[in-house]
């Protein structure tokens, strides 16, 4: 048994790293509670658990910022609960070690391509038709750049299915994936920075949630465990979110790129050394 | 043609309050939905503190040793109540009240956004949307 002093202060820097990231902090607490000796599927739970805490503490604020965007975030929904199902039943019946060096990789290669972009603004222009019948555009104030920024979002159809997997990889590794949320939400919808990384806490919670449930079903669940790691978490995303509001789309995107980096080498070690 | 000056200022004021008026219905509902998640978080967090202060009050520790074994949300809800009516466990059925009301949050979130976009906006679409992924969701709660 893992004792609540040490997991409560862990878990506010998990939550802090994860609510400036756009991620739920499960980054950073499941290694730890391996480390501590928790079998990963307990720890898996728990994380997806703690998720929903992070992603619906932050998302409260960013809402009410006006930055996310709702419509974005139901349709986009639709294809990530059923991906975490998925990918939560994956979990229960399978040994994962070969996704985590996929999806090290899958990140390791975001990651350059990230690096390489830049768009402060997100886009203002054309849009095709699926995505205009489905409505994705708006309008947030931008603290930072002291404006009204308008965008459109482009692409849906591809962002679906690949919003699909973002899932099926938050259920199954007990993660909310909103790095792989913000890549797609970035790279193929074309949203600007802040808009994409508060959607994404904002689907993070709802994808957690599906995930959650059949961790609960399967047992997983440790009320102990879920005591101070959901406290904690939730304290250190409060902090994190009141920082994030504050800061310029760039200074998100290297923090961010930060994030991702460590990321994507913890999973391909893991993977590799097969220490699950 | 010369593009008649005054219409089209009258154009320009007519679909700016257009806007105007789209934007305050979405405020109304990025509080609400802003609001739904932070009571939804506060009330889980208070829950699991309360149970925290109450067991060391009880018993010096910080620790919870129970599990809870294959049975969805409702069940547990359920089963907490029944074991509470009968005395004695109660920081217990606070902490797993608290974890249940975590996982109702985005729950509710999806509920309100449907009377939002059904009600409110009249947007057939994405109540479509929302009505498919509030489907799903009832459907994971109540797994087996």
């Amino acid at each position: 048994m893992v004792s609540f002093e040490l997991l409560f202060p862990i878990s506010i820097v998990a939550g802090f790293i994860g609510a400036m990231a756009g991620m739920g902090g499960g980054v950073v607490i499941i290694p730890v509670l391996t480390l501590l000796g928790v079998d990963i599927k307990r720890a898996i739970a728990i994380s997806i658990l703690s998720v929903i805490a992070t992603s619906s503490g932050s998302a409260s604020a960013y809402i009410r910022d006006h930055i996310t965007n709702l419509k974005v975030g139901m349709f986009l929904e639709m294809f990530t609960i059923v991906g975490a199902l998925v990918g939560a039943k994956i979990t229960l019946a399978v040994s994962p070690k070969p996704l985590y060096i996929i999806f090290g990789l899958v990140l390791l290669a975001s990651w350059l391509a990230l690096f390489a972009a830049k768009d402060e603004m997100g886009h203002t222009g054309a849009q095709d038709r699926i995505t205009n019948w489905l409505e994705l555009e708006g309008s947030y104030p931008d603290q930072a750049l002291g404006q009204v920024v308008h965008y459109k979002a482009r692409r849906a159809y591809f962002g679906a299915p690949l919003m699909y997997l973002a899932g099926m990889i938050a259920g199954l590794l007990g993660i909310g994936a909103g790095a792989v949320k913000v890549l797609i939400h970035d790279l193929v919808m074309g949203l600007p920075p802040k808009v994409s990384t508060t959607t994404s806490n904002m689907i993070i919670g709802v994808t957690a949630l599906a995930g959650a449930s059949v961790y609960l079903v399967a047992g997983l669940i440790d009320p102990g465990l879920a005591a101070p790691v959901i406290l904690g978490i939730a304290v250190g995303a409060f902090l994190g979110t009141r920082l994030l509001v504050r800061m310029s789309n760039q200074a998100v995107r290297r923090f961010f790129l930060f994030i991702l980096l460590i990321l994507a080498v913890e999973m391909i070690v893991r993977g590799v050394r097969g220490g699950l | 043609m010369i593009p008649d000056p005054e219409s089209s200022a009258k154009k320009q004021i007519g679909s700016s309050a257009v806007e105007l008026g789209e934007t305050k219905q979405q405020f109304d509902m990025d509080a609400l939905v802003g609001y739904i998640l932070l009571i939804g978080v506060l009330i889980s967090l208070a829950l699991v503190i309360a149970a925290l202060i109450w067991r060391w009050a009880d018993t010096r520790t910080l620790a919870f040793d129970y599990r809870i074994a294959g049975m969805n949300l409702f069940q547990l809800l359920l089963n907490e109540i029944r074991l509470g009516m009968q005395g004695a466990l109660r920081p217990r059925l606070l902490l797993s009240l608290g974890i249940a009301m975590l996982m109702l949050t985005p729950y509710i979130r999806v509920l309100a956004s449907m009377v939002y976009f059904m009600v409110s906006l009249k947007n057939w679409k994405y109540s479509v949307f929302t009505a498919v992924v509030l489907l799903t969701l009832t459907y994971s709660l109540f797994l087996r």
